[in-house]
C-alpha cells in the first residue's frame, strides 16, 4: 500500500513537471527528448553487451565511428541516403563484430576485468588512430534537407527530425525485450547471462551465445552509426565520448535493464537542457550528467542497505 | 673480395657526402593526421619541386624532410631536436596548433636557424614565449596573431558598411565554443565590437561536435532571442552543417551568418545550407582569377596532387617555402645573422592575394601578414568580399530567410 502511495506519488509529481515544463519552457522538453533518444539509442547496444556477456566494451563509440565511416564512403560511392544504409552498414558491422568478438573478446572472457578493459581500450585506440591515418582528422558531413524539418506552434519554431531517436531508441529496448523473452536464442542468451555455466550444463553453446549477441549488439550499433550521419558531421573521435555517456547511462538504469536506459535518458536529456536554457547554468549541463549518476548511484545504494 | 667491399663503403660514403655537400635542407614540421598539416606539407614539397626544377638554390638541390608532431607540444619538441641534430636541417618551416608551437620554441632557440612559421596565433603563448628581438630575430611569423585576426575583421566590418550603406550592423551575437579557442574569440569580440558603444555584443557558448556536443539548440535559442544583425559562431569544421541544419530547422536567419572554424568540412561548398554563409580566411579559389600566383599554385597543386588545396595553410606553406629561397638567394647563404638580412627585405607576391613582408609586431620583429580577410560562400565558392584589393565578388545581403 505504501509503495503504491509512493509510485503514485512519483507519477504524479513527474506529470506536474512535465506540465510545467510545457507551459514554461516547452523546447527544454523538446530538446530534452531528442537528446534522450539519441543517449539511448547509442547505449542500448552496450548495455546488451554488459548485461549478457558481462564485458564493458570501451570501444563502444569508436565502433559506431568506424560504421559512420563505412556508411558515409558507402553512401557517397553509391549516391544513396544514410537511412538506405542503415540496413546494409547493420550487416556489415555485425559480421565485423563477429570477427572482433572471435579474434579479440572470446579470448579475454576469461581474464581479469582489467585485462578486459585494457583490451577494449586499446581496440578503441587503434580504431580511431587507424582512421586518422587514412582519412586525416578531416570532418565529414552529408547535406540533407530532411534533417532541418521543423514545425510551428504558436510562437515556437523547433525541429523535429531528431525525433527519429527517440523513436529508434524505443525500438531497440522493446524489440531487444522481444527478442530476449520471445525467441530461444534470445531465452539462450538470457540464460547464459544470468549463469553462463548452468547454461552450458543445458547445453547452450556459451560462446556461440556471446558472439551472437555480440554481433547483434554490433548490427545496433552499425545501424546507428549509419542513422548517426543524419545528425552530426564524422571525424576519428566522434564516437568516444558516447562510449563515456553510454556506460554512464547503464550504471544509471543498472546493469541488464535495457528499458531503464530509456527512463534514464530522458532524465539526463531534460536534465541537461533544463540547465542550458537557462544563462546562468548553462556551463552546468555537462557536469549534470555525472551528478545525476552519482546520486541514483547513492540512493539505489542507500535503498540496498535499508531493505 | 674485403677490400672490394671496403672501397665500395667509401665509396658511398663520400658520394653520400658530396651529395649532401650539393643540397639545402628544410626542415618542415605539421601535424600530419590534420588536413591543415597534410596539406601544408604538400603544398612546400610542391614548391621545393618548383624550385628544384627551375634548377635549386644556390647551385644546390633543395630537400624537404618533414616531421610529424601529431599536434602535441613534446613530439614538435623533439622533431626540432631531430631535425637539427640528426638530419642537420638549415632551415625550418611549418607549424599549425599554439600548442605544438611552444614547445618547438626552446628547442628553435637552442639551434638558432632561420624558422618561417607557417601558424600559431596564440600571442598570449607563442608571441610571449618567443620575446622580443634580438633573441626572436631568427623567427618569422607568417601567420596573423589573433590580435591582427580581430582588429581585421573590426576594420573589414566597418569598411563594408561603408560601402554598402544597406548592410547595417547593430547587434552581434557570438556563439562560441566551450574551449579555448570559442573563448578567447568572446574576449577578443567583446572588447573589439563591444568596447565602444557602437555595436551591442551578446554571446553564448555550446559544446563543439569535436569535443563530443554538437547540440546547438540552446545557443541558437538565446542568438534567435537577441535578433542580432550579425551571427557569428566560432567552432571546428564539425559544427558548421549541423549548425545551419539546426538553425534552418528554428527558422533562425539574421542578416549576416558568419563562421569562423579553422576549416570547413569537405563538400560544404556543394551544400545548399552554405549558400550566403560569410567566414574568415586568407586564400580561396576565387582569387585564381585575380591573382595570378594564386592560379599558378592552385593550378600546380591540383596537377599533383588530385585535390584541391582545403584550407589556406596550403599557400601560406608554399609561400613560406618561396620565401625562404629568396631569402637564401639574396644572403648566397643559409647561415642565421645574413639570411635574416636578407628576408627582412622580403617582397613576395603570394598566392594569398597579397605581397608579404615583414614588420614588427607587438613582441616580435618579424610579422608577416597581418590581416584575414572576409569571404562569401556564394553558389558552391568562397569568394573574397574584404578588403576591397583583393574583392573578387560583391556581397550578398541580407542572409536570405529559410524556405
Amino acid at each position: 500500500m505504501v509503495v503504491k502511495r509512493r509510485t503514485a506519488f512519483i507519477v504524479a509529481l513527474s506529470a506536474a513537471a512535465v506540465v510545467a515544463l510545457i507551459l514554461w519552457k516547452p523546447t527544454v522538453l523538446i530538446y530534452g527528448l531528442q537528446a534522450a533518444g539519441l543517449y539511448a539509442a547509442v547505449a542500448i547496444p552496450m548495455g546488451l553487451v554488459l548485461g549478457i556477456v558481462h564485458i564493458v566494451n570501451l570501444a563502444h563509440g569508436e565502433f559506431m565511428m568506424v560504421a559512420s565511416y563505412a556508411a558515409y564512403f558507402g553512401c557517397r560511392a553509391l549516391g544513396m541516403d544514410p537511412l538506405l544504409a542503415i540496413v546494409p552498414t547493420a550487416i556489415v558491422t555485425a559480421v565485423f563484430g563477429w570477427i572482433m568478438f572471435q579474434l579479440t573478446i572470446r579470448r579475454a572472457l576469461k581474464a581479469p576485468e582489467l585485462n578486459q578493459l585494457i583490451l577494449t581500450f586499446g581496440l578503441a585506440i587503434a580504431f580511431t588512430q587507424s582512421i586518422n591515418l587514412i582519412f586525416t582528422s578531416q570532418t565529414y558531413k552529408m547535406p540533407l534537407d530532411y534533417v532541418s524539418a521543423s514545425m510551428d506552434i504558436g510562437d515556437l519554431t523547433f525541429g523535429t527530425w531528431s525525433f527519429v531517436f527517440v523513436a529508434v531508441a524505443i525500438i531497440f529496448a522493446y524489440g531487444l525485450q522481444l527478442f530476449l523473452t520471445k525467441t530461444t536464442t534470445g531465452k539462450a542468451a538470457l540464460a547464459v547471462g544470468q549463469n553462463p555455466r548452468g547454461a552450458a550444463i543445458v547445453g547452450i553453446d556459451v560462446y556461440r551465445t556471446y558472439g551472437l549477441v555480440f554481433a547483434l549488439a554490433l548490427a545496433l550499433v552499425g545501424a546507428m552509426g549509419a542513422l548517426f550521419l543524419t545528425k552530426s558531421a564524422i571525424f576519428p573521435s566522434v564516437g568516444s565520448p558516447f562510449t563515456m555517456k553510454s556506460f554512464c547511462l547503464i550504471a544509471m538504469a543498472g546493469i541488464g535493464n535495457i528499458p531503464g536506459i530509456l527512463g534514464a535518458s530522458v532524465l539526463l536529456g531534460v536534465a541537461e537542457n533544463f540547465l542550458r536554457a537557462f544563462r546562468p547554468t548553462r556551463d552546468w549541463a555537462e557536469i549534470v550528467f555525472f551528478v545525476l549518476i552519482i546520486v541514483v548511484i547513492l540512493a539505489r545504494s542507500l535503498k540496498g542497505r535499508k531493505s | 673480395m674485403k677490400r672490394m667491399m671496403l672501397a665500395l663503403a667509401v665509396l658511398a660514403i663520400l658520394a653520400g657526402s658530396a651529395y649532401a655537400q650539393g643540397t639545402i635542407k628544410i626542415g618542415g614540421i605539421w601535424t600530419l593526421a590534420d588536413i591543415t598539416g597534410k596539406q601544408g606539407s604538400a603544398a612546400a614539397q610542391l614548391a621545393v619541386d618548383e624550385i628544384n626544377a627551375a634548377g635549386g638554390v644556390l647551385g644546390k638541390k633543395l630537400e624537404l624532410i618533414v616531421v610529424d608532431d601529431e599536434g602535441k607540444a613534446d613530439k614538435a619538441a623533439a622533431a626540432v631536436e631531430k631535425l637539427a641534430t640528426v638530419d642537420k636541417v638549415d632551415v625550418f618551416v611549418g607549424g599549425m596548433a599554439s600548442g605544438a608551437e611552444l614547445g618547438k620554441i626552446p628547442a628553435f632557440k637552442k639551434y638558432g636557424k632561420v624558422v618561417m612559421s607557417t601558424g600559431a596565433a596564440g600571442s598570449a603563448t607563442v608571441e610571449k614565449a618567443l620575446g622580443p628581438s634580438p633573441e626572436s630575430d631568427f623567427y618569422f611569423h607568417l601567420h596573423p596573431w589573433d590580435y591582427n585576426q580581430g582588429a581585421s575583421y573590426a576594420e573589414g566590418w566597418n569598411a563594408i558598411q561603408q560601402k554598402y550603406p544597406n548592410i547595417q550592423i547593430k547587434k552581434i551575437f557570438l556563439a562560441y565554443e566551450e574551449g579555448a579557442f570559442g573563448k578567447s574569440s568572446w574576449d577578443a569580440t567583446k572588447v573589439l565590437f563591444g568596447g565602444d558603444n557602437r555595436y551591442i555584443v551578446d554571446g553564448a557558448s555550446f559544446k563543439s561536435a569535436l569535443l563530443g556536443g554538437g547540440d546547438y539548440t540552446a545557443v541558437l535559442e538565446a542568438a534567435k532571442a537577441f535578433k542580432p544583425d550579425l551571427f557569428l559562431w566560432a567552432g571546428y569544421d564539425a559544427d558548421a552543417l549541423p549548425l545551419l541544419e539546426q538553425s534552418k530547422a528554428m527558422k533562425f536567419s539574421p542578416g549576416i551568418y558568419l563562421g569562423a572554424p579553422p576549416g570547413w568540412p569537405i563538400g560544404f561548398g556543394s551544400s545548399k545550407l552554405s549558400r550566403n554563409v560569410m567566414l574568415y580566411g586568407m586564400w580561396s579559389t576565387a582569387m585564381n582569377d585575380n591573382n595570378p600566383a594564386s592560379a599558378k599554385f592552385y593550378k600546380n597543386y591540383v596537377a599533383k596532387y588530385k585535390e584541391e588545396p582545403a584550407t589556406y595553410f596550403a599557400p601560406l606553406a608554399y609561400s613560406a617555402v618561396y620565401i625562404l629561397v629568396d631569402g637564401i638567394k639574396a644572403a648566397g647563404t643559409t647561415e642565421t645573422a645574413p639570411l635574416v638580412k636578407a628576408l627582412e627585405a622580403t617582397k613576395y607576391a603570394s598566392p594569398l592575394g597579397e605581397t608579404i613582408t615583414f614588420k614588427p609586431s607587438n613582441i616580435i620583429k618579424h610579422q608577416g601578414i597581418t590581416r584575414q580577410k572576409i569571404l562569401q560562400w556564394q553558389d558552391g565558392f568562397q569568394e573574397v568580399i574584404w578588403p576591397f584589393e583583393a574583392a573578387t565578388a560583391a556581397p550578398v545581403y541580407p542572409f536570405p530567410a529559410w524556405k
